[in-house]
């Protein structure tokens, strides 16, 4: 799952402490702390659902947005983002939920005019939800795009803004939203007011991820081969430092620790299909190839206040997954059932 | 004796002696259950056909036998579930031609129009031995029955219904006693805009449904000749092409498209001696699957003969071979396959009340051999009263699915070192027959089954591939019950229908089996028809239980029960013509349900049939 979100879940906790001070309070949900553990659910059933751990009771609470919502969530949950105060929950099945991030009470969605949304982020007051676009006669996605939707709680799409195929990650500075087009190794970067391309990058692999890390807004790339790190100058949109290194079948799945070490999936494939977690770091020279290994890892997360590593296995979606939660020594502290294709997770 | 012994099995207890010509009024079919002694055999008779004309097979399977079929939502891809297998696991037989996609392994039961078919047999267990590739649960087996000696026959039907219903078929046909001939076109269509409960948009509310229409249209054409005394032609073409919006899942805007065509033919020689008749039969199937403009197409050519003959008073034999050549164009990868068969069959009548059969087939395709399918099974009469008796039906037999051209080719992800998924299955049966002014015919099965070698497509990195990796052990009770009575000058019939069913997947966790996904445990169907001269009400209901959308603890279904009832005025005639009318009310509750999570499914509606026959 995005790593953003952790950085968006650390901006929201800031954000609150700092309306403590100016003594706008908001109590605390019983979704405000703990752990959301992203169910993507299997395709064809759409059953995608959140579930909550309180890491502290142990305590799991399943299906929270039917729970609190009296209906299922009904699609592919590709992506949870936190930011202005709202939860997005992105179904790649056509739609994006709203719901209250302390009780998780739906208050809006997108519906209808969205093909296979993938991410989304928020700049200038407007939602910015990247869309793979329909698929053509080749399971092509040549048209697809970034909607635009004006109100922050949702509503009709105001404009799809064409972009490189396949966006997937988005992140947003200031007026600039920036968008990780998969496919073509391009970093679009939407003015927010004009709703308009503002700048193209290109970039080595398949960019797919970004996050912060000392100052620096990075985007993380893969191809079958080679990791690479981009970052970029947010002053002028030009690419500032870059790193690649040689790790074989890496995949899009990544979390950082407090110390900027980044964990990374690796996965074979067939037939031999074995999987692994790599640990690299872009500052020293930590390079920890198959940190763990074994099959199924589909989802990875770091929980930077108890310093745990969260890893999923989606255990072929045949029915619920599995959560294992490691210390950094690698040692398993905790095994746990979790819903149908578990990939990601939110700390809050 | 044998040709006696055919006669009845053909034609019910008509006496019949010697080698008189049976081709001279019927033609022949080779009976199902010739060699399946001891193995439960459900006949879908013509009546039950006929008021199901304008509906899908899968209705009529749902609704009148123990099969669950899983529905994909209205007019959708209805996949057949006998005792707890998948729908790779039946065979489908239309006039003695396996016509599942060797690419999918399956058929949809959504496209095989009860229209285009005379008559339908299930046969359930494993029965590799008997019906070959497929035959695991169970095998479904549908037939034209031409007939001769009937003179010029016509009709026409059309029924219009909720939801922009409309479905037109004409039927023509010609036959003295040298040849037979019936032609039938059939137009079906729906445009299913039904209203729902969208549970997956904010505040649940009732919406149409708009991306879910369907039509069907297809040609059927039977010919037979009368050779001679002794030798009889017969040859069958079906052309079936189905267009379909695919109906989205709830709280997504998919806009699929499907269309699928299938050619099928087959043609028979059937010479009858003394005591044996020789079948040479040859086959062609072809099917093409459009979704979104993406083309996979499959032709598979038949050769097969057998003999089945009689020695002495108590032996029956049968002998035969079959050669399949496959080859399959699909989206993303060409392959061909070649399969051969060898399968020998033979029954015991050790008295009038005890029956024998053994049988036996050898199966090759590519390199593979599937070495020996052997069944074993027996019927016997052990009580006989005025009027009633008791039989006792055991059985044992093995199965096998080859894996299908996705399983071994599909690009990327294909496996082709899959081994065949196996079965082994017994059942044993009490079956109570009465006749009479009340009678009935009442059935009770226990079966028990273990599949192995299941496959499965897992996720394997970004591709997804098959594994022999699932190991299920099913068991089940399977009650049926008929019987009808008279009141006055009031006709009764009773259906019902009750099974248990379970099939425990030893895969995920060993220790502690659950049972398989869209597997329920119980289900039921009942159907009362009154009947008064011919004017008949009849009321029909089915029920099934909370089913798994996935292994282990995954989300539950709820159970439903459906209602449907019926008006049916049989008698009405015009000179010569007979035109019966019908008017059907389904789903008579308004019950909002799903078959499978989210695929939404039309609540009440009403199909109205008027049929001339001329």
């Amino acid at each position: 799952m995005n790593y953003k979100n952790h950085l968006g879940g650390l901006a929201l906790i800031f954000l609150l402490f700092a309306c403590d001070e100016s003594g706008n309070e908001r109590p605390l949900g019983a979704y405000d702390t703990g752990v959301l553990i992203l169910n993507e659910g299997a395709f064809g059933a759409n059953d995608g659902e959140v579930y909550h751990l309180d890491p502290a009771t142990g305590t799991m609470k399943e299906n929270v947005f039917e729970a609190e919502n009296n209906r299922p969530f009904a699609g592919l949950l590709e992506d949870i983002v936190l930011e202005e105060d709202r939860l997005y929950l992105v179904a790649n099945t056509g739609k994006v939920e709203i719901v209250n991030p302390g009780d998780f009470k739906s208050f809006g969605a997108v519906i209808g005019e969205l093909d296979q949304p993938r991410s989304l982020a928020t700049a200038r007051g407007k939602l910015f939800i990247s869309d793979y676009g329909p698929y053509d006669a080749s399971y092509n996605t040549p048209n697809s795009y970034v909607a635009v939707v004006s109100d922050l709680d949702g509503g009709i799409v105001k404009k799809k803004i064409e972009v490189s195929s396949k966006p997937e990650d988005l992140y947003s500075v200031g007026k600039y939203v920036f968008v990780a087009g998969s496919e073509e190794g391009k970093i679009e970067i939407i003015d927010a007011e004009t709703e308009t391309i503002a700048k193209t990058i290109e970039v080595s692999g398949k960019p797919v991820q970004f996050f912060e890390a000392r100052g620096d807004l990075w985007v993380y790339s893969y191809d079958a081969e080679m990791i690479y790190f981009q970052s970029f100058h947010l002053d002028n949109l030009t690419k500032q430092n870059s790193q690649e290194l040689p790790l074989a079948n890496a995949t899009s799945r990544i979390a950082l620790d407090e110390e900027d070490r980044i964990y990374i999936i690796t996965s074979s494939g067939w037939p031999d299909y074995s999987d692994g977690i790599t640990i690299y770091s872009l500052f020293d020279s930590t390079f920890i190839p198959d940190w763990k290994t074994g099959s199924g890892f589909y989802g990875i997360g770091y929980d930077l206040e108890r310093q745990e590593i969260y890893v999923s296995n989606s255990k072929g979606f045949q029915g619920n997954g599995e959560v294992i939660i490691y210390n950094k020594s690698g040692a398993e502290v905790k095994k746990m059932e979790v819903g149908r294709g578990p990939s990601g997770f939110v700390f809050r | 004796m044998t040709l006696l012994f055919w006669v009845v099995s053909v034609f019910g207890f008509v006496p019949v002696q010697d080698t008189v010509s049976l081709e001279q009024v019927e033609v022949y079919a080779p009976p199902l259950d010739r060699f399946a002694q001891g193995q439960k055999v459900v006949n879908l008779d013509s009546k039950i056909l006929e008021a199901y004309s304008a509906r899908s097979l899968g209705d009529l399977l749902q609704e009148q036998s123990p099969i669950f079929v899983r529905q994909y939502g209205a007019g959708m891809l209805a996949s057949p579930s006998f005792r707890g297998t998948s729908a790779g696991h039946t065979a489908i037989f239309w006039n003695g031609l396996p016509i599942n996609s060797p690419s999918l392994g399956q058929s949809d039961l959504s496209i095989l129009p009860v229209e285009a078919i005379d008559q339908a047999q299930l046969h359930f267990g494993s029965s590799g031995a008997l019906f070959g590739n497929e035959a695991i649960g169970g095998s479904l087996h549908l037939n034209s029955k031409p007939g001769f000696g009937k003179g010029i026959e016509g009709k026409i039907s059309q029924t219009f219904g909720s939801f922009g219903l409309f479905n037109t078929a004409v039927s023509g046909g010609f036959s003295s006693s040298k040849f037979s001939s019936k032609t039938r076109i059939y137009r079906q269509f729906v445009q299913n805009n039904f209203m729902y409960q969208n549970i997956a948009l904010p505040g649940t509310p009732e919406v149409r449904q708009d991306h879910a229409e369907t039509e069907q249209i297809g040609f059927v054409q039977d010919l037979a000749w009368n050779l001679s005394a002794k030798s009889q032609l017969k040859a069958a073409f079906w052309w079936n092409k189905a267009d379909r919006e695919i109906q989205p899942v709830m709280g997504s805007n998919t806009n699929d498209q499907q269309s699928d065509e299938s050619f099928r033919a087959v043609l028979d020689y059937f010479r009858f001696g003394k005591s044996s008749v020789w079948n040479l039969k040859t086959g062609w199937v072809q099917d093409e699957l459009i979704f979104n403009e993406r083309l996979n197409q499959t032709r598979q050519f038949f050769a097969a003969s057998d003999w089945d003959f009689a020695k002495g008073e108590n032996w029956q034999f049968k002998a035969g071979v079959r050669t399949t050549f496959v080859q399959g164009d699909l989206d993303t990868y060409s392959a061909t396959d070649q399969r051969f068969e060898f399968y020998q069959s033979a029954r015991w009548t050790a008295s009038k009340d005890l029956a024998i059969s053994l049988n036996h087939r050898q199966f090759a395709y590519l390199d593979n051999f599937v070495p020996f399918l052997p069944s074993v099974g027996g019927d016997w009469r052990f009580w006989e009263a005025d009027q009633q008796e008791l039989l006792l039906k055991a059985s044992l037999g093995k199965g096998f699915k080859v894996p299908t051209l996705n399983d071994r080719f599909w690009s990327p992800g294909g496996n082709p070192d899959l081994l065949p998924e196996e079965s082994v299955s017994g059942e044993i049966g009490l079956n109570w027959l009465k006749t009479g002014v009340f009678s009935w015919d009442q059935s009770l099965t226990y079966y028990r089954m273990k599949v192995d070698n299941w496959i499965i497509w897992l996720p394997q990195g970004s591709v997804w591939s098959p594994e022999n990796i699932r190991e299920v052990q099913n068991q089940g009770i399977e009650y049926q019950g008929k019987a009808d009575w008279k009141t006055g000058r009031m006709n009764w019939e009773l259906g019902l229908s009750y099974t248990f069913s379970e099939a425990l997947d030893l895969t995920s966790e060993p220790a502690n089996p659950r049972q398989l996904p869209y597997t329920p445990k119980h289900q039921a169907n009942g159907n009362l028809t009154a009947e008064y001269e011919g004017f008949a009400v009849n009321l029909g209901s089915f029920f099934v239980g909370q089913r798994s959308v996935g292994t282990g603890n995954a989300r539950i279904l709820d159970s439903y029960q459906i209602w449907n009832a019926g008006l049916k005025f049989l008698d009405l005639k015009w000179g010569k013509t007979r035109f019966p009318l019908s008017f059907q009310v389904l789903n008579i509750l308004d019950r909002d349900y799903q078959v499978l999570y989210l695929r939404a499914m039309p609540g009440r509606s009403y199909q109205f049939n008027l049929t001339i026959h001329l």
